[in-house]
């Protein structure tokens, strides 16, 4: 089954979307340091200030000379520019802005020696990343097919065929560690400095090469690279005193959730809390989320935890929620609703009372439960643009979405029981849509390049459809669900069940496996090698 | 290329060799190629690798790896796998000016580097590049295209060997006019009597040749430049001069009875009989026959073991194979890894044919000759040999072979070819155009280039480089036509 690789960053449109991104990251994590890999291009140095403004604590410069096995070569050949380029960018535009001892400056992309360790250390940057050259220790021979499942040297791949051909030991990869670490220290012996801290931004120690041959060579100019004015400041590493405060303890989550929920955290005893909340409260769950995560790393039963919130939900609300914790909203909320939705339970709907009709009205931001992975979403209102963007198993019923819903989508299901915007469905490759195709129209905005869709006929498609808007007419007291359960017959021709190409092909072929007798995840292996080799 | 998984669905596949004893009644080919379904499976196996060092053609601890022509392997292994053999035959002809001959006797560095070979068999490149030839033939791809404009330059190619026609094909093609000249009466140099007929069909080689007539390459046989033609007259007659004569100075062997009747050289041997062969079909018994004779080899690579061939082909009573060095492992050493080239022991034709006919192998490793014993008559008798062990030497911290004392053997002998190599190219060719010569007798060009030091005379193939392979003759003869092209016209477009 195909999948978009690299599949785009839809929930980042903004450094403002970055900030928020790292801010859940910290909230899902709060002992993480959150990393930000940027391509090293002309103007890296002004997007690695951003960054380090939205508080992450690692900004990695990676290069265009890696051998990212899966990459296409045309974007081998013509993207990015060097590392010494970037970091040397980075690491003096830093400095200027006063940035510098906020971020450790990390690099990679073809580092293959101590030379280049020492180089880029010269330039600015502190970690250092490998990995074409460890893996050639271990036998890759570059064969750039690992997207293909027929590594030869039994390293990109699962096939036990192949695995039996591979050679490498992990003393392989050790030595090399040695060889690189011996080669710096040799370096930084000729250069007389002791630690790798010392020689962090001292271009001073580097100089350009003479007697260059070749006309286009001779015509590179280093001054901007070399001639770094920062040589010597104080400020040209990181200090873990200067690193981002992203003033956690203000959240919801630590001020409330976790301290009245604390007792029943460690017993999984299930509580219900209600709460007011405001649209500065952003990431709202994430904290307290991560902590059901750890305590319980196979989740919890639905609905342990049930919080009732009220009023306007911020950014983020419910982000990366697990199993066993349900939040309710009754109001509306901000973009990012259910990102990474893990598990968890999301149910919004407006205050009883309000004159408006919830089904004509957008009652949750852009980029709702990007990237969801499980969980369920009832949504009594319309969603904006991107909903369930790369969903890969979560379940949402929503009455409406924005232009490009369900894109890149590749597992779980959607019930829309509204119109949507131009251009659904791109890129989906996996799971299943059902929408209401009320003004027979839907055609006009699907993007068909990857999905065929059709009318809902099949008896178990019907059940599902019918179960999930029960289901959400029994969580939010939808009046338009309650309308199309009410007349179902009615409205049942006018549902589209929207389907990847090969989503639909691989199914089938598990159905086939399962007739015979298998069960259903040795039937889901035989598909997949059935379909693997066409 | 090819199929992403066909190295795992398919097994490699050889063309079927008949069986020595019936092959050695002739001197035809004796492989059978695979059927096309076949050989589609073949070019499958080709596994689009990230980095294919088929075509890399490098120098790996002083051996080829990868082919020197820089063949696009991967490309055309693809083609042959959908079946487009016409664009096949296009992209093969892009880097290689003779694929019916590399692919009948280039020893295949591509394979030997074929990233498939790392964990299994290789790809079968060269019998997929035959295939790709065959049929271009067979469809009229490959028929005469002359050019279409003529610049109204000459060019005089001496010899016409690999390296040679070569040259002139790429020159010819650019428009230029273009004499080949070579001393023996059919073209081809050590294509035509250097390799037997058994491996390279002549035939081939004349239809090559007719293809290149037709498009307007003249071919002037029987003209030893430097002797019978001389050096003035074609610098005055032609605007550039391309040497292209080859290293056909053989290594000798200067020890005690040398001047025994029934010593021979291996080219001198293996000519006389491809050339009776195709003046006669052997019937004017004008070679050197080795019927009925004990055959001593001096020399363990690919011309002894033409000459082995050769020999039990004439009937010999029996036959022995020298070699210096020791007998290779039947796998890689340690330091001897994938993409080199295999330093492994390989069974050619010749030694196939002498184990079935004789019952043993015919190499002996590690020894060499000591001294050739004539009787009254000055006929040769039987060879004195002696075993070789490997010394450091102090001065050079080189191993060499050193003789072991009191090891000496003999050996009935009355017909010994020396195929002991080759060391330079023959001297009067140079002479007669002034041309310099470096240490090891080649002729001496700036780095890589191919300018000798007179001007307008250019050089190419083991003249310049050494003896070598035909692959690297073929290399330098599309180079040096480049660099006769910039000279002519001051810019060039061949590749």
């Amino acid at each position: 089954m195909g999948l978009i690789s690299p599949p785009p960053h839809h929930d980042i449109y903004s450094i403002e979307d970055l900030s928020q991104l790292i801010f859940d990251l910290k909230n899902s994590n709060t002992d993480a340091r959150i990393s930000v890999k940027l391509v090293s291009e002309a103007g890296v140095g002004t997007v690695a200030a951003g960054v380090a403004k939205a508080g992450a604590q690692v900004i990695l410069i990676s290069s265009f000379d890696g051998g990212t096995g899966a990459a296409p070569r045309n974007s081998i050949y013509n993207a990015g520019l060097p590392w010494e380029l970037g970091v040397a960018e980075a690491h003096q535009t830093l400095i200027m802005n006063g940035l510098r001892d906020k971020v450790i400056l990390e690099t990679d992309g073809k580092l293959m020696t101590g030379r280049d360790v020492a180089v880029a250390c010269m330039l600015g940057a502190e970690e250092f990343g490998f990995a074409t050259a460890p893996l050639v220790t271990l036998g890759c021979v570059m064969m750039r097919v690992c997207n293909l499942d027929t590594c030869p040297v039994g390293i990109a791949t699962q096939n036990p065929q192949l695995r039996k051909r591979f050679k490498g030991k992990p003393e392989y990869v050790i030595n090399f560690m040695r060889f690189v670490a011996q080669e710096l220290r040799e370096y930084m012996a000729k250069l007389g400095v002791a630690t790798v801290d010392e020689l962090v931004g001292r271009t001073d120690l580097l100089k350009k090469k003479e007697g260059i041959v070749g006309s286009r060579a001779r015509k590179v100019d280093l001054t901007n690279i070399l001639g770094n004015p920062y040589v010597g400041e104080k400020l040209a590493g990181y200090r873990k005193k200067q690193v981002y405060d992203f003033e956690l303890e203000k959240t919801v989550d630590e001020r409330v959730l976790m301290k009245k929920l604390k007792s029943a955290l460690s017993t999984g005893q299930k509580r219900s809390i209600a709460i007011d909340v405001s649209n500065v409260d952003r990431t709202l769950g994430t904290i307290f989320g991560a902590a059901i995560t750890r305590a319980f790393p196979e989740g919890l039963k639905e609905d342990t935890f049930t919080v009732s919130c009220t009023g306007s939900g911020g950014q983020s609300f419910g982000a990366f929620i697990p199993g066993g914790l349900t939040l309710e909203l009754i109001g509306d909320s901000n973009d990012y609703f259910g990102k990474g939705l893990s598990g968890g339970k999301l149910i919004v709907y407006p205050p009883t009372g309000v004159q408006f009709k919830a089904e004509e009205n957008i009652i949750i931001g852009n980029v709702a439960l990007y990237g969801a992975t499980s969980g369920k979403a009832f949504i009594n209102g319309v969603a904006g643009e991107r909903f369930c963007v790369r969903n890969s198993g979560a379940t949402a019923v929503v009455e409406g979405v924005g232009d490009h819903g369900c894109e890149y989508m590749t597992g779980g299901r959607v019930v829309i029981l509204g119109p949507t915007g131009k251009n659904f469905a791109a890129g989906m490759s996996g799971g299943i849509a059902y929408v209401l195709d009320e003004g027979r129209d839907l055609y006009k905005r699907l993007n068909k390049s990857l999905v065929s869709f059709e009318e809902v006929t099949d008896k178990y498609d019907v059940q599902e459809l019918k179960s999930m808007i029960w289901e959400h007419v029994a969580y939010t007291n939808s009046e338009k669900g309650k309308k199309i359960l009410d007349h179902f017959g009615e409205y049942l021709p006018k549902f589209k069940k929207i389907m990847p190409h090969d989503y639909r092909r691989m199914m089938n072929t598990i159905i086939q496996m399962e007739e015979k007798g298998l069960s259903s995840e040795q039937a889901q292996i035989e598909a997949f090698y059935a379909n693997i080799h066409q | 290329m090819g199929k992403a998984t066909g190295f795992l669905e398919f097994e490699r596949e050889d063309s079927a060799a008949l069986d020595p004893k019936t092959r050695i009644k002739g001197y035809e080919e004796f492989h059978r190629p695979l059927n096309e379904k076949e050989r589609r499976r073949q070019g499958a196996r080709c596994m689009d690798c990230g980095v294919p060092f088929c075509q890399s053609g490098m120098m790996l601890k002083g051996m080829t790896s990868g082919c020197p022509l820089n063949n696009l392997i991967p490309e055309w292994n693809d083609l042959i796998y959908t079946g487009n053999w016409e664009l096949a035959y296009d992209r093969l002809k892009k880097t290689n000016s003779f694929p019916e001959f590399t692919s009948r006797v280039c020893p295949a560095p591509c394979e030997a580097a074929c990233t498939c070979g790392l964990n299994g068999d290789p790809v079968t490149i060269k019998e997929n590049e035959h295939a790709v030839i065959e049929k271009a033939y067979a469809e009229g791809l490959a028929a005469a295209r002359p050019p279409r404009l003529r610049t109204g330059k000459k060019v005089a190619v001496i010899g016409s060997g690999p390296a040679g026609l070569a040259a002139a094909d790429q020159l010819n093609k650019r428009g230029h006019s273009v004499t080949v000249f070579e001393r023996s009466d059919r073209p081809g140099g050590l294509l035509m009597y250097g390799i037997p007929n058994m491996k390279l069909e002549k035939w081939v080689i004349d239809r090559k040749i007719g293809v290149m007539e037709e498009e307007g390459v003249c071919f002037v046989t029987g003209a030893d430049v430097g002797k019978s033609c001389k050096a003035d007259k074609l610098l005055k007659e032609y605007d550039r001069v391309i040497l292209a004569c080859g290293a056909s100075n053989p290594r000798d062997l200067e020890l005690p009875g040398r001047d025994a009747l029934g010593i021979h050289f291996a080219v001198d041997f293996l000519k006389a009989t491809t050339k009776s062969l195709l003046d006669s079909r052997l019937e004017d018994g004008s070679y050197i026959s080795a019927k009925d004779k004990h055959v001593v080899v001096i020399g363990g690579g690919d011309t002894g073991n033409d000459c082995v061939g050769t020999s039990i082909r004439h009937g010999c009573a029996s036959v022995t194979q020298l070699e210096m060095m020791p007998k290779l492992p039947d796998e890689r050493s340690e330091d001897n890894t994938w993409p080199e080239w295999p330093r492994v022991l390989k069974t050619d034709y010749g030694q196939e044919e002498a184990i079935a006919v004789f019952g043993k192998d015919p190499r002996v490793y590690q020894t060499t000759v000591k001294e050739f014993v004539k009787d009254g008559e000055g006929k040769l008798v039987k060879v004195i040999t002696v075993c070789l062990s490997p010394e450091k030497d102090q001065e050079t911290g080189r191993n060499v072979m050193r003789p072991v004392e009191g090891s000496e053997k003999e050996i009935p002998a009355d017909l010994v070819l020396i195929a002991a190599g080759f060391l330079g190219s023959q001297p009067y060719v140079a002479d007669a155009f002034g041309v310099e010569l470096d240490g090891r007798t080649n002729v001496a060009t700036e780095g890589d280039s191919h300018q000798t030091n007179v001007e307008r005379v250019f050089v190419a193939g083991d003249m310049r480089k050494g003896q070598s392979l035909v692959v690297w003759a073929i290399r330098e003869g599309r180079e040096v036509a480049k660099e006769v092209d910039q000279s002519l016209m001051g810019y060039t477009n061949l590749a």
